[in-house]
């Protein structure tokens, strides 16, 4: 017996949302390699640089959030089975952002931490309210509650702790809010972003995307619950850890919780691909698996650094760590994930009034294969070349993985642009 | 999954135009993906109502299948008045994919 569902077709999120978020992070990582390319020195000095701080922040922020931000307010409502509560707080929230962005990243290269660095600190603080209430919204009236969305808006929550760290820590340059320095709380702004927002999201959306474009049978809610226990656990236990001044080695704790929960998602990723119905996976979903593997590299490097700490501050792999996971897992995703969301939107947007009746192109023919693949080849040569630079200081090395990534941004962004500009 | 229909003949006619309708995103038919569920003529109202699902709820490409369906119905039945009835219950899974589907998912 069937149960009759509306007549009307679902309505799903305006590409008119999703696409300024997708444009500005393809030039945000343009940016970020260009910046990486005139800059390559300060991978040789102290991570709390200038230079150091802008490239982060333009790669956190410009590419890995925007990029979040965009393709969530398509894939949230598939993930709660609801629509998107509001357009218009996803056009805020882009505005305030790409406002902000470039306001705060440029305070950084100067230096110059007050109005600049304040208005952009703020201007980024709106968007994230915008983007929370926004999803806070869309859960409310969503019929499905499932751990899928509940990774997402804890994420969002990690996100605003984060962001609003980050104001206070601003100010902090200007006005004594904290009895320490900015820089004593470097660590724990960082790991609020890294670990909060962009592991529990990209898991959260990972483990509901990835069977599905693999067609799956295999389902595991109560793993999936593990992992987020495991996660967050793990991240307050950082927080405790860090506010109370404990010893170094008990950061051991929250490292074990957060790698258990890894490995047990890189298990879920990897039962969801041996009970595929669909063999042949394309390239996208492959770089999205190399994303998975990419993400222990950062946590073997951080229990060393813990290790190394009570004998020697190694600035190198501390700098190695923040490269592996902005320029190596978070970039490895998008790289593929991209072109798995982007072509279909745009798709959906120039052909569905045509599909059906006449031949369409395949939504993967709307950007080029061959350099979807060079852009994936240059990335790894890219990405290991700079990587070995850090840890041998090496100027001559970092210029030449510093040029690799350039080419690989100009690709991706070649990509990108022939998709958002394509027309029947 | 066989799709239920009360005229067997027009149904045929039916499911030719459908097996050109694609999931963007996998590829296949949205007959052989099982997604079509019942298609009902009505030979005095003309009414053609096709019973539906997609593969996930708020799927994005959800609205360009169900357009697509549309089309290629009326094309079909140029006379036909085309309703798309799209239903979740019961949810679509892989089981429901023709013996067509799962040979062109698996090689």
């Amino acid at each position: 017996m069937f149960i009759a569902g509306a007549n009307s077709p679902i309505k799903n999120t305006s590409y008119k949302v999703v696409l300024p978020f997708y444009g500005y992070a393809a030039l945000s990582f343009l940016v970020a390699t260009i910046l990486l390319f005139n800059n390559t020195s300060a991978f040789t000095q102290h991570y709390f640089s200038p230079h150091t701080l802008a490239i982060t922040h333009t790669m956190a922020l410009g590419w890995g959030t925007m990029i979040i931000l965009g393709a969530s307010h398509q894939l949230f409502p598939v993930m709660i089975e609801g629509k998107l509560h509001s357009n218009f707080l996803a056009y805020l929230s882009f505005f305030f952002a790409a406002v902000g962005i470039p306001f705060l990243v440029t305070a950084f290269y100067k230096f110059d931490m007050s109005f600049i660095a304040q208005t952009g600190a703020v201007l980024i603080n709106l968007a994230v309210l915008c983007y929370l209430a926004n999803l806070w919204l869309s859960i409310a009236n969503s019929k499905s509650k499932n751990i899928h969305a509940i990774f997402a808006f804890t994420a969002v929550l990690w996100l605003f702790t984060t962001t609003l760290l980050g104001l206070l820590l601003i100010w902090n340059f200007t006005t004594h809010i904290f009895s320490e320095g900015s820089l004593y709380f470097l660590s724990l702004h960082a790991h609020l972003g890294i670990i909060g927002w962009f592991l529990l999201m990209i898991m959260g959306v990972g483990s509901r995307l990835i069977p599905m474009f693999l067609i799956s049978k295999y389902e595991n809610k109560k793993m999936l619950w593990w992992i987020y226990s495991l996660i967050n656990v793990g991240l307050i236990s950082f927080i405790f850890i860090f506010l109370s001044s404990l010893k170094t080695q008990l950061y051991f704790v929250p490292i074990v919780l957060v790698g258990i929960g890894v490995v047990l998602f890189g298990i879920f990723i990897y039962r969801s691909y041996a009970q595929r119905i669909r063999k042949k996976v394309d390239g996208q979903v492959k770089m999205s698996l190399l994303s998975v593997v990419l993400v222990v590299v950062p946590i073997i490097i951080l229990a060393i650094i813990i290790l190394l700490f009570a004998t020697l501050s190694n600035i190198q792999l501390v700098l190695l760590y923040g490269f592996t996971i902005f320029f190596g897992w978070i970039t490895t995703i998008i790289l593929g994930m991209t072109f798995k969301t982007l072509p279909f939107i745009i798709w959906n947007k120039v052909y569905s009034s045509i599909a059906g009746i006449g031949k369409t192109p395949n939504p993967k023919e709307l950007f080029s294969s061959r350099i979807f693949m060079a852009n994936g080849v240059t990335y790894l040569i890219g990405f290991i070349i700079f990587g070995l630079g850090i840890i041998q200081s090496s100027v001559l090395i970092l210029n030449i993985g510093s040029i690799f990534l350039l080419i690989t941004a100009v690709l991706y962004n070649f990509n990108v642009f022939k998709i958002l500009f394509h027309k029947a | 999954m066989d799709v239920k229909t009360n005229n067997t003949e027009k149904n045929e006619i039916a499911l030719i135009g459908l097996h050109n309708v694609l999931d963007p995103e996998i590829g296949l038919n949205i007959v052989d993906l099982g997604l079509v569920y019942e298609i009902d003529f009505s030979e005095e109202t003309n009414d053609i109502v096709v019973t539906m699902t997609l593969t996930t709820q708020f799927c994005p490409m959800g609205e360009s299948i169900v357009e697509s369906t549309t089309q290629s119905m009326q094309q079909s039945f140029p006379e036909g008045n085309i309703q798309v009835n799209l239903i979740f219950q019961p949810p679509w899974n892989q089981s429901m994919i023709s013996e067509e589907g799962h040979i062109f998912l698996t090689t």
